[in-house]
């Protein structure tokens, strides 16, 4: 489908939280953009009641960098509220539905490029991926998804989740774009200095030879009959291609889901402080009230509950008593974790799993999963992404005719071997189109 | 998760609860941190940093700049006198 009447597709998906309908002839390419990355033109929410009225006087460094090269930004892309979640059922201002099922999630939290990725032709999305919010749509929308290496991309302008985890990175329908855009996107930022430290991109120096499969994760509860088939099937398209496949030991695996969270709902605890009536959104509040109440009236009515909740949990896993249990472990757990990857990149370029357990789920089935349910469903996204290791998902088949996605990981700043692995891979797979119909 | 306890860290997290939302939360919490007992039992690395790749400083001249005028930043917050307007401090 071409860019046109953004207004009936949007009805229809709710891939966008704002968009413009006016198309700019002298653009190069179009691309939309995730709604926690700041714009000029655009009310940015990042999917929250609280930012509510906030258009920010900047743009995000990724948004400014595509902008530069001839890009024309057409909207901004729905999420989870601040990134907290599965699904992006957690938004305040609507459900991205599914392409290729009206009744299934995009996933989460990036699922509304990935919606956008799968049913524009020629469109790129940038998403951000805190612990696995682009691969995790991009498997549930049949598309490719890249997160590149923590700190490749600036995360100026981009507002944060977990600040040593967010990652800013590319959704698409073309393997070929990754390779396209993700040397425009990348680079030093002064504005931001964890991107300082970054070697040079260099697309070519290392290419997909071979490949670990860790058996702890294959081992794990809950990956369905029909994504594994599509593992399997992926395995044998993948030696095909001249890739040597291991099963490997990683024992660390199994402990990334608490260690991510504690990590990730730390940060979010005391990046979500801002919020509270003042600079931003909503600030119509009473000023008779007395400091923090007038804080308190405004979080307690303009966060959603799964804000709340990971703001609670943040909020305890690093007080006083607590945090060298929750925290301060989380941290060593992490160390281990990377030493566990790094072992296996000295004889494989790359690690590799189904994305996601299963395919999109209902709607329906999603509101009957717990907190922890939800949370665990995760733990093929998170290892990679606690790691601040680059990783990609393809799609790899299809289960019930919806998409399933295979998951690559690879050492730091080793983006090539996925770009490598991502058109290799193309060449060897038929992606399915969703069935686009107005 | 007690509901003491939970009422103990919504009134740092600058949170009000209701009864109802006391009783979900102090529910799920329990239920997470449950899980997380694991960690205790995990492997660790010491003097891990707090990013996942190393970093260093990267500090720009001192001196004086502003990218974006100060107009532009306050254009949609509530001010007064030039200033951001705030609740009274006590």
């Amino acid at each position: 489908m071409k860019v046109g009447d953004l207004k009936s597709v949007n009805e229809k998906y709710q891939m966008f939280s704002a968009f413009t309908s006016e198309a700019d002839v002298d653009a190069k390419f179009i691309f939309s953009a995730k709604d926690n990355l700041t714009s000029k033109d655009f009310e940015t929410k990042a999917g929250s009641r609280i930012l509510e009225g906030y258009y920010p006087p900047f743009d995000a460094t990724p948004i400014a960098k595509l902008r530069a090269a001839g890009g024309f930004l057409s909207g901004k892309t729905n999420m989870d509220e601040f990134g907290f979640g599965t699904f992006s059922a957690n938004s305040a201002f609507g459900i991205p539905r599914n392409p290729f099922d009206l009744e299934r999630s995009c996933g989460g939290s990036s699922g509304g490029s990935a919606c956008a990725a799968a049913v524009f032709e020629d469109h790129v999305s940038l998403g951000v991926s805190t612990g696995g919010s682009i691969v995790c749509p991009a498997s549930f929308c049949g598309v490719y998804g890249l997160a590149p290496s923590y700190g490749r991309v600036s995360r100026y302008g981009l507002i944060d989740y977990g600040n040593s985890l967010d990652k800013v990175g590319l959704l698409s329908f073309d393997a070929s774009d990754l390779r396209k855009y993700l040397p425009i996107i990348a680079g030093k930022d002064p504005h931001d200095p964890t991107s300082m430290t970054q070697p040079e991109l260099e697309l070519g120096k290392n290419k997909l030879k071979s490949v670990a499969i860790p058996k702890q994760a294959m081992e794990g509860e809950g990956i369905s009959k029909g994504v594994m088939e599509c593992f399997d099937s992926s395995i044998e398209t993948l030696k095909g291609l001249g890739v040597d496949v291991e099963y490997v030991d990683m024992p660390t695996l199994k402990y990334s889901i608490p260690a991510y969270y504690v990590i990730a709902t730390s940060e979010a605890s005391t990046n979500l402080a801002r919020y509270c009536g003042m600079r931003y959104g909503h600030q119509d509040g009473d000023y008779t009230l007395k400091f923090d109440d007038y804080f308190t009236s405004f979080r307690s009515q303009y966060f959603g509950d799964e804000a709340k909740r990971r703001i609670l949990l943040g909020t305890f896993t690093r007080m006083v008593g607590y945090a060298d249990r929750y925290y301060n472990k989380a941290l060593q757990v992490r160390g281990a974790i990377i030493n566990d990857y790094k072992k296996q990149f000295e004889r494989f370029d790359a690690v590799v799993t189904p994305t996601m357990p299963f395919i999109s789920p209902r709607f329906d089935e999603i509101s009957k999963m717990s907190a922890l349910d939800s949370y665990k469903a995760d733990f093929l996204t998170v290892p990679p992404n606690i790691t601040g290791m680059p990783h990609l998902s393809v799609p790899c088949g299809y289960s019930e005719g919806m998409p399933v996605g295979l998951l690559f990981t690879s050492d730091h700043w080793n983006e090539d071997v996925l770009i490598d692995a991502a058109e290799r891979w193309d060449r060897a797979f038929t992606v399915k189109h969703a069935e686009v119909g107005l | 998760m007690d509901r003491e306890i939970v009422e103990r860290v919504a009134r740092i997290a600058h949170l009000d609860l209701t009864e109802e939302e006391l009783d979900k939360y102090s529910a799920d919490l329990g239920e997470i941190l449950e899980y997380f007992e694991m960690l205790d039992e995990a492997p660790g690395v010491e003097n891990r940093g707090f990013n996942p790749v190393e970093i260093a400083d990267a500090l720009r001249e001192d001196e004086p700049s502003m990218e974006i005028p100060s107009e532009d930043c306050l254009k949609d917050m509530k001010t007064y006198d030039g200033y951001v307007r705030g609740p009274r401090l006590s």
